[in-house]
């Protein structure tokens, strides 16, 4: 034990030494910052795009709906989305012509007041119900199409209802009425809450984590041995220790490394959302701590981590580069490939059989199960899987021993052939 | 016990190929043991099975009382003929690092490891990074780091490849006060000169197979003394010389020979020069040459094991 511990400490040193684990470190939580501080700037110190709307109906009836409609704040900042403003010149009587008048501000060739571009011109004509929207702009994505098709809709019906008896009081009654909505919670036989669906969130937040801990230190822990074996270490070590020793030494190490990573994203998430959501805060704690299931995503996340970071460990041994590498990884990245795409599935119709399926086959067991832990999957399934994972832990990392064995002492490349005879061999 | 190390007749096969064949042979404690053979005689794969790090095949290995050396690892010091230690560590880290698999406290291994730094003039390269050194300093550190526990046993593969005749006698001097201080020293090489200076017993191992196991002197008594002779003479003159058993010639070019004259038991080649000196032989060149541990290895093995082959062992063969 103590020379495992000795090992861990090594490895994770080794690693929190490097600039790349403190770039790696500040890399998600800059980059986040750097996207939302990025968009919040944008939203903040741009103004909202321009428009001219030009009403050539009798009456003008949908200037002042439709430009209500699209000035009405909006968003995380309450802020209108879009700016009406008045044409930069005089329009011609010709609603044909005034996109081709429009045309150099539309184009950027000429500016509004203030250096702005014209974002897009609308011109609404034609009367009753034939009434028609020319949109004139490059700007696909400026989403005020709809909100003027939609407003310039419900005037055209309402003048129809209108002429057909319908008071305008009775049919904002009638546009009043709606369903109301409740959410049940199956489980608990009331109102669902955030509460009810955060274990699910919860669950495939937690696959996903086990998946990325499993692929970055499953990493690193290959490219770690493949230095070693290349650089001559691993026989030094193997006179000094034993080979669960150097293995699970290595793997505590590297897990260290991940752990404190995804400790820090963690706290500083945790905080954060404490700080500006206590409530969801608290109602993530309460699911992690209900019912023992922080425990199940534990158990699952270890059983995965040691099944995956074993073979890669073993794996590493057998290669002095990372090419040579490739090639014994090829079947294991397509295994874990596999979870990737079953998970989505999983958030959404938990009851899948496809899910039930892959949960009780050991690769994809701990992604699948810890998924799978918002649908309350039967406690035989629970049992079984977990039986069925500690067995296959258990054997993987026996061959892995006696694959790590093997592989730091040989030299030159192994083939599959040469790598099932040295497993047999114990050599 | 006198033994330090004691194998009884061990074998090591990898599928159909035997790397080490029924060897024997016993490293008496406090001694330096030369394990002495070529490339591919089966050295590595012994070592590694004293070791621990492969499994025999046969037989049955004795190590410090323990049946391998995983279980007596901690009192073992083992130099790997590959040499490697972590790049981005210092040489103290490192040494430190290994010290402390061997179970010597930190503080302890820290101070051992300035101390014998130093006692190497690595004592300004301790705190650089082990990839900034060469790689005859590397090398020191690795023995240092090999050693730093003060083993019982230590074993060295190959130690002196890849260096520099100076780090070589320094390597010598280390595995002298290593034995002085009571430790015993197991290790391999294939230059025979090492040995020689280094050991009273060794074991000659050629393909597998344990081709002699005792004195420096005794494997040397193994083969005869060579007297050689050089100038116009005929390699039929020199096979009628007395005392002289066979003869191996080489033509020098312009009618000029080397004959070497392997000598028979008891004589010395006096009678033999005398009686050519007599008979008016051309000779412009004579040696007589006492034979080396290259010699009776080839004598002894049929092998060359490196490429140092002297006249004598030519004649012997």
């Amino acid at each position: 034990m103590r020379r495992l511990l000795q090992i861990a400490a090594r490895e994770y040193v080794a690693y929190v030494r490097t600039v790349g684990f403190w770039l790696s470190m500040l890399a998600l939580p800059l980059g986040m910052a750097l996207v939302m501080g990025a968009s919040g700037y944008m939203e903040a110190s741009a103004p909202p795009p321009a428009i001219v709307l030009v009403d050539r109906t009798p009456g003008q009836i949908y200037q002042q709906p439709v430009t209500a409609a699209l000035t009405t704040p909006g968003g995380l900042r309450e802020r209108p989305r879009h700016e009406v403003v008045a044409p930069p010149v005089a329009l011609p009587g010709d609603t044909a012509a005034i996109g081709a008048a429009l045309k150099p501000w539309l184009a950027g060739e000429a500016r509004l007041p203030g250096k702005r571009k014209l974002a897009a011109a609308y011109v609404i004509h034609g009367q009753g119900e034939a009434v028609a929207v020319d949109v004139w702009t490059d700007n696909p994505l400026l989403g005020a199409t709809a909100k003027i098709r939609q407003t310039v809709a419900d005037q055209m019906q309402q003048s129809r209802l209108v002429a057909a008896g319908i008071s305008p009081a009775t049919l904002a009654e009638i546009r009043a009425l709606e369903p109301r909505i409740t959410d049940w919670s199956p489980k608990t036989s009331q109102k669902a809450s955030l509460l009810n669906r955060l274990p699910g969130v919860i669950g495939f937040g937690a696959a996903m984590l086990l998946w990325s801990v499993i692929f970055t230190g499953a990493g690193i822990l290959l490219n770690g041995v493949i230095e070693e074996k290349s650089s001559k270490v691993l026989e030094v070590l193997l006179s000094s220790a034993t080979v669960p020793e150097i293995l699970f030494g290595k793997i505590l190490g590297v897990a260290g490394v991940t752990f404190t990573v995804l400790g820090v994203w963690g706290g500083v998430g945790a905080l954060l959302m404490s700080l500006f959501a206590p409530a969801q805060a608290a109602d993530v704690g309460r699911v992690l701590l209900s019912g023992g299931l922080i425990f199940y995503f534990a158990f699952y996340l270890v059983c995965g981590y040691l099944m995956y970071a074993s073979v890669f460990t073993a794996i590493g041994s057998f290669c002095e580069t990372t090419r040579e590498a490739q090639t014994l990884l090829g079947p294991i990245m397509i295994l874990l490939t596999i979870p990737v795409i079953f998970l989505s599935q999983a958030l959404r119709r938990p009851d899948t059989p496809a899910l039930d399926i892959l949960s009780w086959i050991p690769p994809f067991t701990p992604f699948m199960m810890t998924a799978r832990a918002a649908s309350n999957p039967p406690l035989w399934q629970v049992v079984g899987t977990g039986a069925i994972m500690l067995a296959t832990v258990a054997v993987v990392v026996w061959i892995a021993g006696r694959a790590f064995r093997a592989g730091a002492l040989s030299t030159g490349k192994v083939d599959l052939k040469g790598l099932v005879a040295k497993l047999r061999g114990g050599e | 016990m006198d033994a330090a190390l004691e194998l009884d007749r061990v074998s090591k096969r990898y599928g159909a190929v035997t790397a080490v064949d029924d060897l024997s042979f016993t490293a008496r404690k406090g001694r330096i043991l030369g394990f002495l053979g070529p490339n591919g005689a089966g050295k590595t794969s012994t070592l590694r099975m004293v070791l621990g790090l492969s499994a025999v095949s046969a037989g049955r290995i004795d190590v410090l009382g323990a049946p391998d050396g995983r279980s007596v690892r901690d009192r073992i010091g083992f130099l790997p003929e590959e040499r490697g230690l972590y790049r981005r560590m210092t040489p103290v880290e490192a040494i430190v690092f290994l010290a402390g698999l061997k179970g010597v406290p930190a503080g302890e291994a820290r101070r051992r490891a300035r101390d014998m730094l130093q006692e190497q003039g690595l004592g300004e390269a301790q705190n650089r990074q082990i990839r900034q050194l060469s790689k005859g300093m590397a090398q020191k550190v690795q023995l240092i780091a090999a050693i730093v526990h003060r083993p019982e046993l230590v074993i060295l593969d190959e130690p002196f490849s890849g260096l520099d005749p100076v780090n070589q006698q320094t390597l010598e001097t280390v595995i002298r006060k290593l034995a002085e201080d009571g430790a015993t020293v197991v290790f391999s090489t294939h230059v025979m000169q090492h040995a020689e200076r280094l050991c009273e017993h060794v074991v000659l191992l050629a393909r597998g197979r344990k081709a002699f196991d005792g004195e420096v002197a005794e494997a040397r008594a193994s083969v005869p003394r060579a007297l050689v002779l050089e100038g116009a003479l005929e390699a039929g003159d020199a096979v009628g010389l007395p005392g002289v058993a066979s003869v191996a010639s080489q033509s020098l070019g312009e009618g000029l020979w080397r004959h070497v004259c392997a000598l028979k038991a008891g004589a010395n080649g006096q009678e033999a020069l005398k009686t050519a000196f007599a008979r008016g032989l051309d000779i412009q060149r004579f040696d007589l040459r006492e034979p080396t541990l290259h010699d009776a290895f080839i004598v002894l093995t049929g092998e060359n094991p490196g490429p140092e082959a002297t006249v004598a062992g030519e004649a012997a063969a």
